[in-house]
């Protein structure tokens, strides 16, 4: 039950889809234009996700290792196909806005990596709560990502206008580079989160003295971080 | 780079004597706030109380942005260096006069936090700082950015503005000596195009930056502009016009030449430069944009590296040699 607990939770946090493992960034730039698309997006993927890791768990002692890929990608398209026709029957408008992205998810990192990383290799429990807690996370980030974008480029939340009269939105917010300014200070944010309770946890340890593979970004080593300018 | 067994950088350290040539980061930005002076008091002498407005709070917002970063980074405060006051008399130049206050202040935000403190300070970004927030700003707000449509009691004209709507016939009858005297819309610093040759010419002078890339930037716009100008003068501006309107003198003296975005010999320098004059032409044309002097030099600010990789002959060097 512990190691349910910790399957489910690992993917909330320690290792979030986007922001953390830096896997299925196509979508995360692409859709995330407001909260609405990137909630949907995140739901569509949640949902393969969590099927296409219990069914490849269930079956992983009869695909043979040669062409357990082409089993992979056989397995989450059948389940893409089945959420694009519910999407289709259910939520055309969110549809058309996802565009191409709904079919991709075929090919998404997070699908394949949790397959061949996890599901091929635990039981179908575990791999139901991998897929169910990297599903959220994924789900979270973009949902977050498209609320920053939406909040800051249009001045709406979930399409409601929720800023001060007035207010001019910052446009390049909603538009490419927007995604990528966004993405890389969430990022850095996290980095810094990541350095800060590395600190906290022990306290006497001076940042360099810590092992390269607990340091998320560059090691300390250039003189452009805080890191590298604090040492000794 | 060798390191120690506990991690720490291990670097090298030469005996004495050691000699300085005395030139300083805060020299540098002396000087080049010296030579951008003329242009600023045309502004003001143009444009009045706004222009000294926008100029001061770009200034004011440059120096506390960096300020507040270097302190949150941990950092040593380097607001008396100058770098920042450079930064933000840049900034306000590519800015109207008109310009609203939130403005200016978000712009120069995101110049300094984003377009250089990001990337870990001065010397260290990879596209001048002042253009990122520029960018940003003039996609998102591309009315406010407009002297056009934000001074409407002026006599003035943006020339590329005409340019683009009325083509070259339109503008064949604006005097060079007026767009050289700064009587034309535009950026409020950056359209006083004679001040700024002067004072690109002092920098140049004391050494701040090399005569290679402006001379090679102006050249390329002028060869470009003269070649489509040749190929059908009734479509195409001459190159005069290009060099005189817009932000080519600005861009081509003050923004192509930040440190750590150009590359440094000779030959790259001139390529780099070369590059980017005919960007600007072709992206004025082109585009959708009237100008295109900035998006230019953002352009060879990223593909310096790979001008940074042409290699010149090195001494003794023979046919066949490795």
């Amino acid at each position: 039950m512990q190691r349910f607990i910790q399957e489910l939770t690992k993917g909330l946090w320690r290792e979030i889809p986007p922001f953390r493992v830096m896997l299925g960034l196509c979508p995360v730039l692409a859709v995330t234009k407001n909260a609405e698309n990137g909630l949907g997006m995140g739901i569509a993927v949640l949902f393969v996700l969590v099927l296409s890791n219990a069914i490849i768990s269930a079956v992983r002692n009869f695909i043979p290792k040669k062409v357990r890929i082409a089993c992979f990608i056989t397995i989450s398209a059948t389940l893409v196909v089945a959420v694009e026709l519910l999407m289709q029957a259910y939520v055309y408008p969110l549809y058309l806005q996802l565009g191409i992205f709904v079919p991709l998810i075929v090919v998404n990192c997070i699908i394949l990596g949790r397959a061949e990383a996890f599901a091929s290799k635990n039981p179908v429990h575990l791999a139901i709560a991998d897929g169910i807690g990297m599903g959220l996370g994924f789900t979270m980030s973009l949902t977050f990502l498209g609320a920053i974008r939406e909040l800051l480029g249009a001045g709406t939340l979930f399409g409601k206008f929720i800023m001060w009269e007035g207010f001019e939105p910052f446009t390049i917010m909603v538009e490419a580079p927007g995604a990528f300014i966004c993405l890389g200070l969430i990022l850095a944010l996290m980095n810094f989160m990541t350095h800060w309770q590395i600190k906290r946890r022990n306290e006497s340890t001076p940042f360099v003295l810590l092992h390269a593979s607990q340091m998320p970004s560059c090691g300390g080593a250039c003189p452009g971080c805080s890191s590298g300018q604090n040492k000794g | 780079m060798s390191k120690s067994a506990n991690n720490d950088i291990m670097v090298a350290i030469s005996v004495p004597p050691f000699w300085h040539c005395g030139r300083t980061i805060r020299g540098n930005s002396i000087y080049t706030l010296i030579a951008l002076a003329p242009a600023m008091l045309a502004a003001f002498a143009i444009w009045g109380i706004p222009a000294i407005r926008v100029v001061a709070l770009s200034v004011f917002t440059a120096m506390a942005c960096e300020f507040l970063c270097q302190k949150a980074m941990g950092q040593k405060p380097s607001q008396s260096d100058g770098t920042a006051a450079v930064l933000g008399v840049l900034f306000a130049f590519l800015l109207p006069a008109a310009a609203p206050w939130w403005l200016v202040v978000i712009g120069v935000g995101c110049a300094m936090c984003l377009g250089r403190m990001a990337f870990g300070g001065y010397g260290t970004n990879p596209v001048s700082a002042v253009l990122v927030g520029w960018a940003l700003i003039f996609v998102s707000f591309p009315t406010y950015m407009d002297a056009t449509s934000t001074i409407l009691l002026t006599d003035l004209c943006d020339p590329l503005l005409r340019l683009k709507q009325f083509g070259p016939a339109a503008v064949a009858d604006m005097s060079y000596a007026d767009l050289l005297l700064g009587l034309q819309l535009g950026g409020l610093g950056a359209a006083q195009v004679g001040l700024l040759c002067l004072g690109g010419l002092f920098i140049i002078l004391r050494g701040v930056i090399r005569w290679e890339v402006p001379l090679c930037f102006l050249l390329g716009v002028a060869v470009t502009a003269a070649c489509f100008q040749f190929a059908d003068s009734a479509r195409y501006a001459g190159p005069l016009f290009h060099l005189c309107s817009g932000t080519t003198v600005l861009a081509a003296f003050f923004l192509a030449t930040e440190d750590s975005c150009s590359p440094h010999r000779r030959l790259p320098m001139c390529l780099y430069g070369l590059t980017g004059g005919a960007l600007v032409v072709i992206i004025r044309i082109f585009g959708i944009y009237t100008d295109g002097a900035p998006f230019a030099v953002m352009l060879i600010n990223l593909l310096a590296p790979m001008f940074g990789l042409v290699v010149t002959r090195p001494f003794g060097w023979k046919k066949g040699d490795k």
